[in-house]
């Protein structure tokens, strides 16, 4: 048996980081195997994979030792183009892994970049978009594509050169369920025409059955190996305590599939929450404490949608979005929860209907001064720099009531800290509290989350569910837009799932 | 060219449903983009603009070239961003006329200045918008290795056309972040404090080209961009007529501005 991937006491350290990022690792993957590389947030299963498709140490350069082989080569010694024909790579954020505008180039492009005649290369193109089933995408521009069909665009292009070895870094992480399930597919097809594939994964539940081995990683070492059977008989608190997301979602499921018959039958008559709220485990005051109050938002015959080449429109059951309640807003990709959270929060108007705040019909502006988004990508949000600046942008400075605000503020969000940092060095979890601390300073009572948690481990997920509690207990309105049914599951007190409501209407194709 | 599709298409149809194979005689008909003008005649174009500001040319050579210009990004079916431009070049043209003197307000001479200045900068505004939003990185690559221009500048020629659709969208994004925080807002907001406003935008943009960029070359070290050797393309480009007709017409009037015929 040959091993595609070896790895022989390999250390490395990224140039600019004090500590080692992957210690002494001694690996052996062979042929056909699908190997899953897991663990905490920056335990160096990341690093590890980058080490296998050559990238260390030929692009992120840093401190090598030891010796690496994949597919019988030398990584530290030859070009890593030598590597193009025999490894394929997908990374973790489908926006930026390709190079061309349309579906059709980006396939051709590593074909084009071998020197392929272009009568092979359409030939493998046409093969390639049918095991792939992407052939209607060809012709479209990857920009207008989902997340699900990027990723499904970047396996196929890793793909093209037929690989024996394929490298996926977090494939996942901002794909919904049903994108998953593809994926889950596509994988599961490819490791039967026996390629092998190394896969850095977070969210484990996917790949039940399709991986031989688990390899855990934490702080740099190998920490342990399990073979697939072994691994699926660990028990959900083991797989816990390891920092892992959960490899059976089944129970989070239903209690979402609970969570959302709740949400309907609320609408249906009131009188009937307190039994059904009882019926669910676990399930706290929080839905109860909301009946008294009065709601922050309602809708009322809400239709949002937008103009344009990618027009689209559709009806939004009415939804009244109670002080202290955490509501999931799910659906898969494309059903509008992101149009209907720019037009929550006043950035597009409505197509029709009305928006009222506390009970008053609202306009746009006034939406967008009552509530905040804290975005996916929230590098775009962050503008001063230090962490308290940012707190304070727009703010009186001189004003101590100001300043005491946001000493309290930075406390509560445990970001005390790192007060006088650049908000850009901070990790991506502590950017998400420092947007959230800048929503709470400017007195914002509606914070909508859009997917906070794509791409963080068990223990990054959980914090962010305890913050989102946090929001709640101090009156705010929490609205998250979430493919993370874990974190739906255990911190949202509603939830709307707009797939099963309403109706989308495309005008043009 | 044309056998390969034939043949393409007889291999997919064998297996294919019938939708499958209306799909991939329409992919396979691919000879890029016939609206607009072959990538290297677009470069011409930028080099004459930039040798318009290079020779000072008169206001009517420059009239006639700017509408040139247009011309093409209007048969590209760009009619929003050839509408702006034409406005733009029309209003500036037009500042750049005022005689402050007569009017009285000595002021007027800096408004008047910069409205020249700009116009001068316009072509090559036009010129480089047409060039970077209406051709594919795949036909650019193919057009830049045909005059044979070393990788060293290919490469940084593709990530800059990759780049320009995402900065629209970056700047949509900055734009709606700054709304929710109350900065900056509304529509006169940018032009209240443009210095704010512009560090505002450009340090969320900038830190956020930086992550792209790496991601980018990354993806394409793995699917070999850098790799030495030949590389082939499937996009076909080539210069047709039209494309020598609107070098030739783009010519003349620059010519004969240098040679002193037009005033």
């Amino acid at each position: 048996m040959t091993s595609e991937v070896y790895s022989n006491n390999v250390s490395f350290t990224y140039e600019q980081a004090d500590e080692l990022s992957l210690i002494n690792t001694m690996l052996s993957i062979p042929s056909g195997q699908c190997v899953v590389l897991c663990g905490a947030s920056g335990c160096g299963k990341t690093t590890y994979s980058r080490i296998v498709n050559g990238l260390i140490p030929q692009f992120f350069h840093g401190e090598f030792s030891g010796e690496q082989h994949t597919c019988g080569i030398d990584t530290a010694a030859e070009p890593i183009d030598k590597l193009t024909p025999l490894v394929g790579s997908v990374f973790q954020n489908p926006k930026t892994q390709y190079f061309n505008a349309k579906v059709i180039d980006e396939l051709a492009f590593p074909a084009e970049n071998m020197g392929l005649s272009p009568e092979e290369i359409n030939h493998r193109i046409a093969e390639i978009a049918q095991r792939f089933n992407i052939e209607p995408l060809l012709q479209r521009s990857i920009f207008h594509l989902s997340g699900g069909q990027k990723q499904r665009i970047a396996l196929a292009a890793a793909s093209m050169l037929s690989p024996r070895l394929l490298v996926l870094d977090e494939p996942t992480s901002n794909l919904d369920t049903v994108a998953i399930t593809e994926m889950r597919e596509l994988v599961a097809q490819l490791k039967a025409s026996g390629i092998t594939i190394v896969i850095a994964e977070h969210r484990l539940a996917w790949l039940n059955g399709i991986a031989d081995r688990y390899i855990i990683f934490d702080s740099g070492h190998i920490a342990h190996e399990y073979e697939a059977d072994e691994f699926l008989a660990l028990s959900p608190g083991c797989i816990a305590a390891m920092g892992m997301r959960a490899l059976d979602l089944q129970p989070y499921r239903q209690r979402i599939k609970a969570l959302e018959s709740l949400t309907d039958v609320k609408k249906t008559s009131a009188s009937d929450i307190n039994d059904s709220g009882s019926a669910s485990t676990q399930h706290d005051d929080a839905t109860a404490t909301h009946l008294g109050s009065s709601p922050l938002l309602s809708t009322h015959d809400l239709v949002i949608g937008y103009r344009g080449r990618d027009g689209f429109s559709r009806s939004i059951p009415d939804i009244d979005l109670y002080p202290g309640q955490i509501i999931g807003l799910m659906g898969h990709n494309g059903c509008g929860k992101t149009t209907l959270v720019r037009t929550l929060t006043g950035l597009i108007k409505p197509a029709s209907g009305t928006v009222l705040l506390n009970g008053k019909p609202t306009k746009p502006r006034a939406l967008t001064r009552a509530g905040f988004l804290v975005m996916q990508d929230v590098n775009y949000q962050l503008f001063s720099d230090s962490v308290r600046e940012e707190l304070l942008l727009g703010l009186d400075e001189s004003d101590p009531a100001i300043i005491k605000r946001c000493d309290q503020v930075l406390e509560d969000l445990d970001l005390t800290r790192f007060a006088d940092r650049h908000p850009m060095s901070l990790s991506g979890g502590q950017k998400q509290r420092v947007a959230i601390g800048s929503a709470l300073m400017c007195g914002k009572d509606l914070i909508i989350l859009d997917e906070p948690t794509s791409g963080l481990d068990r223990y990054h997920m959980e914090q962010v569910g305890e913050l989102l509690r946090q929001l709640a207990e101090q009156g705010k309105t929490v609205l998250v837009v979430t493919h993370d049914e874990e974190l739906a599951a255990g911190w949202c007190t509603t939830i709307i799932n707009l797939e099963h409501n309403g109706s989308t209407s495309k005008p043009n194709s | 060219m044309h056998s390969t599709n034939t043949s393409t298409k007889a291999y997919l149809s064998d297996t294919g449903t019938p939708l499958c194979v209306e799909s991939v005689a329409m992919t396979f008909s691919h000879s890029s983009n016939q609206r607009t003008l072959d990538p290297r005649t677009k470069l011409f174009l930028l080099l004459a603009a930039n040798l318009m500001l290079f020779f000072h040319v008169s206001v009517i050579t420059q009239l006639i070239m700017v509408v040139l210009f247009l011309l093409p990004l209007a048969v590209a079916g760009r009619w929003k961003l050839t509408v702006n431009f034409a406005l733009t070049y029309a209003v500036l043209t037009g500042l750049g006329f005022l005689d402050p003197d007569a009017l009285g307000s000595p002021w007027l001479h800096v408004v008047s200045a910069l409205a020249v200045g700009c116009t001068m900068m316009l072509p090559c505004f036009i010129t480089g918008a047409y060039a970077f939003t209406t051709t594919s990185p795949s036909a650019f690559i193919c057009a830049m290795r045909r005059m044979h221009a070393p990788e060293s500048v290919v490469i940084p020629c593709v990530v800059v056309i990759r780049f320009f659709p995402t900065i629209a969208e970056d700047y949509r994004q900055i734009r709606n972040a700054m709304a929710l925080r109350g900065i900056a807002a509304g529509g006169w907001g940018l032009l209240r404090h443009p210095a704010q406003s512009l560090e505002y935008i450009l340090i969320p943009l900038l830190m956020n080209a930086t992550n792209v960029a790496q991601d980018l070359s990354v993806a394409a070290l793995t699917k070999g961009l850098g790799r030495e050797g030949a590389h082939t393309s499937r996009t076909e480009i080539r210069m047709r007529i039209v494309d020598w007709i609107m070098m030739i017409v783009a010519l003349i009037p620059l010519a004969l501005d240098i040679a002193g015929v037009i005033h």
